[in-house]
């Protein structure tokens, strides 16, 4: 099973972000996606869960050779893709226990009985357990008034709960101190395992020390311009993001976020 | 008698309302002084109005408004509405005459539950004083003048000093016929040191026809004692509602008011909070859900005549299809009122760009050692939210839902009465469902929803937040 994205292209208000970008990603596989600022990582984590603010122009995205493109986003869950957003949207009046059911019980296979508040008290319980999460979490409004750390939490707690069999995670790292970095990757780890494939897009080397990729690709420009192995994260670690200008001299790293 | 259709509305139509009710002079007397002031008062002017309430050219030789005695079978009339469990409980179909069931427990006690004109004929004497002290004047409202001068029923609510109800009292009005005009009057009184849960609810039921109702309320919190008003508004897609409501609070009570408005063409309510008393309480919960063509037109004010008084009302709103509401709220606290805290809120959400909403909240304070504070917002429903849930899952579809009735949450949970909370939140999905649901109580919640998601309580104290005047 493959997450196999191929020469997509993507815009927002007309602006071209996305430039053809090809990446493919294999079951129980964790890729890293690193880049600058403003190199277009966010935008296709956006675009592969189907935000209506991002256009495609062309290309394809397929989960098991079936087409995501032009589905909503549900409908992309269920074909088993999962974004961890870098920035989670809080939603005043809607408990965590009741969000977390309504995913639980919209990402199971079709034709599957919904669990009873019962059984899904435990399952939670577990899942909680493991990210180092207090159950009062879930008498709470959905990420209203969370820290930075346990917003992130929150998001890998989804994963754990949807199991995905495509993770995006978008920039789980940023915000958490080293503790709950540490807490989220384990998680992290502990939630992909052999039958997820993972793409981890982060700015830093920082949690790769946790979270270990077979596969390092940097972005630039709406394109992937380099992929290899652990190496190249360790590369751009030393040298920083300026060396990637060398393969456009004549183009400056954009500074703002999309 | 039969029911009487009206041509006009005038002061024959007075007299003979009072007359075919077996009225005492001082009350026809009271209610010709009445129908001169709202001979007297403007129409109201109101962009939500449509014609029939604006100018009051509304249908009348269709509408019944001379109680008819024709006797209808609760039982099967009310059927669907009622568990069959209901103890305390005032029922009333159309224009008919009204049946009670009152527990003999209550009655020992000294707990009335009756129609205007029964508690009339047993204590003329305490209903006169109530009428001719009325919190809803004739002077400051047409409509208030209208059902002063025309009321042909209405309730009788009171729990004598001391008494201290577990359950609520219950009064539930079902319309079905067309043309039906129901002009009433409900008096709800808490003696001194007394507890009270009263539900009030307003259905229709069948093809939807024109309607007319208009009702005035007084509530009045005696010294040390506690009302909880709920009101529950699910009329008709073709009916006018037209509600003024005064509460009073003594020293050391508190009275609370949450209603809920789902039904009706066309709404019009005023709401005067008087807070009379030296350290009482009064706390408002409005929410409403309107869609199609409603319109929907409130206003609640907090009037703190009182030192040590702490007032604060809460309405949340959405609104779908080519819908409309104003809220309006005025915050008034008098010079001799100091010490006292006043809270008002006003929040709408537009689910179209057909639907529009608006919040005039406003302050009137004549001493400087009061907090009063007041917000307003109407915003469009958030796309980013809508992502996100949909991002887990959820359907374009439940991903409103779930935004929509998690808006209404943070007044919701406040409510303090359980049937009223949980029953709104089961109406309200029932509303986004196309369904009309009533009133349950827990059990029956439970048997149709299978279970009930544990609720998140509000704790946040309003009165910490910030202030604009203080």
């Amino acid at each position: 099973m493959k997450l196999e994205i191929k020469d997509l292209r993507a815009s927002v208000e007309g602006k071209e972000i996305l430039k053809g970008v090809n990446l493919t990603i294999g079951q129980g596989e964790t890729h890293a996606l690193m880049g600058p600022n403003g190199s277009g990582k966010s935008t296709l984590a956006y675009t592969l869960m189907g935000h209506p603010k991002y256009q495609v122009t062309s290309g394809q995205v397929t989960v098991d050779g079936e087409n995501l493109l032009g589905l909503t986003p549900d409908k992309r869950v269920k074909k088993g893709l999962f974004l961890a957003f870098q920035y989670p949207v809080s939603v005043q009046g809607v408990s965590m226990f009741s969000f977390l059911r309504a995913a639980y019980n919209n990402s199971r296979p079709a034709g599957t009985e919904p669990p009873t508040i019962f059984e899904f008290k435990e399952t939670v319980a577990q899942k909680l357990k493991m990210l180092s999460m207090d159950d009062s979490f879930l008498s709470r409004y959905l990420n209203e008034g969370f820290s930075g750390g346990e917003k992130k939490r929150a998001e890998i707690l989804q994963m754990a709960l949807m199991q995905p069999k495509f993770a995006v995670l978008d920039e789980t790292d940023s915000g958490l101190d080293i503790d709950a970095l540490r807490i989220v990757a384990e998680g992290i780890n502990t939630v992909s395992g052999p039958q997820t494939g993972t793409l981890l897009i982060t700015h830093y080397q920082r949690i790769l020390k946790y979270v270990k990729p077979q596969f390092v690709h940097v972005m630039y420009q709406g394109r992937i311009i380099e992929s290899g192995g652990e190496e190249l994260s360790r590369l751009l670690e030393e040298k920083g993001y300026t060396w990637i200008q060398g393969y456009k001299e004549e183009e400056q790293v954009a500074q703002q976020t999309p | 008698m039969s029911q009487k259709a009206v041509s006009s509305f005038d002061e024959d139509l007075v007299r003979s309302i009072s007359a075919s009710l077996d009225e005492p002079a001082w009350l026809t007397s009271s209610r010709l002084d009445a129908f001169r002031q709202f001979a007297a008062l403007p129409p109201e002017k109101n962009p939500l109005y449509t014609k029939y309430v604006s100018t009051f050219s509304f249908p009348l030789d269709r509408f019944k408004i001379i109680p008819g005695r024709s006797e209808i079978d609760f039982r099967s009339f009310f059927q669907g509405f009622l568990t069959g469990k209901e103890k305390d409980i005032i029922l009333q179909g159309n224009e008919t005459q009204v049946h009670t069931e009152l527990s003999r427990d209550l009655e020992s006690q000294g707990v009335r539950l009756m129609s205007f004109h029964a508690a009339l004929k047993q204590e003329e004497a305490a209903i006169r004083k109530l009428i001719e002290g009325r919190l809803v004047k004739s002077g400051s409202d047409r409509f208030a003048a209208f059902v002063n001068a025309f009321f042909s029923g209405g309730t009788f609510v009171r729990v004598p000093t001391g008494v201290s109800l577990d359950r609520p009292l219950r009064r539930m009005l079902l319309l079905d016929s067309p043309s039906t005009s129901i002009v009433e009057q409900t008096f709800v009184i808490a003696e001194e040191e007394a507890k009270l849960v009263y539900l009030e609810e307003l259905y229709s039921k069948g093809v939807p026809s024109p309607a007319f109702v208009a009702s005035t309320t007084e509530v009045l919190a005696r010294p040390g004692s506690h009302v909880d008003f709920s009101s529950i508004q699910l009329l008709g897609d073709r009916t006018t509602h037209v509600s003024n409501r005064g509460i009073e609070t003594s020293n050391d009570s508190k009275a609370t008011l949450s209603s809920l408005s789902l039904g009706a063409e066309v709404s019009r309510s005023r709401t005067n909070f008087f807070l009379n008393g030296r350290g009482s309480l009064a706390e408002g919960f409005e929410i409403f859900f309107t869609d199609g063509k409603q319109r929907y037109d409130y206003e609640t004010n907090l009037v703190h005549n009182s030192p040590d008084s702490t007032g604060s009302t809460q309405a949340r709103g959405v609104l779908k299809g080519e819908s409309q509401s104003i809220f309006k709220g005025m915050i008034k606290i008098v010079n001799a009122a100091k010490n006292s805290r006043s809270y008002l809120a006003h929040h709408a959400m537009l689910l179209e760009r057909t639907a529009k909403s608006d919040g005039v909240p406003s302050l009137e304070i004549d001493n400087n050692e009061v907090r009063a504070t007041h917000s307003a917002s109407v915003a469009q429903i958030d796309e980013e939210q809508l992502f996100y849930l949909m991002a887990r899952g959820l359907s374009q579809d439940e991903a409103k839902k779930m935004v929509v009735l998690g808006f209404f949450e943070p007044v919701l949970s406040r409510v303090p009465i359980e049937q009223t909370r949980e029953g709104a939140r089961f109406m309200i999905e029932g509303k986004w469902q196309g369904e009309k649901r009533r009133l349950a109580d827990r059990e029956t919640l439970l048997a149709e929803t299978g279970e009930l998601t544990p609720e998140v309580k509000e704790t946040e104290d309003i009165f910490e937040r910030h202030y604009k005047y203080r």
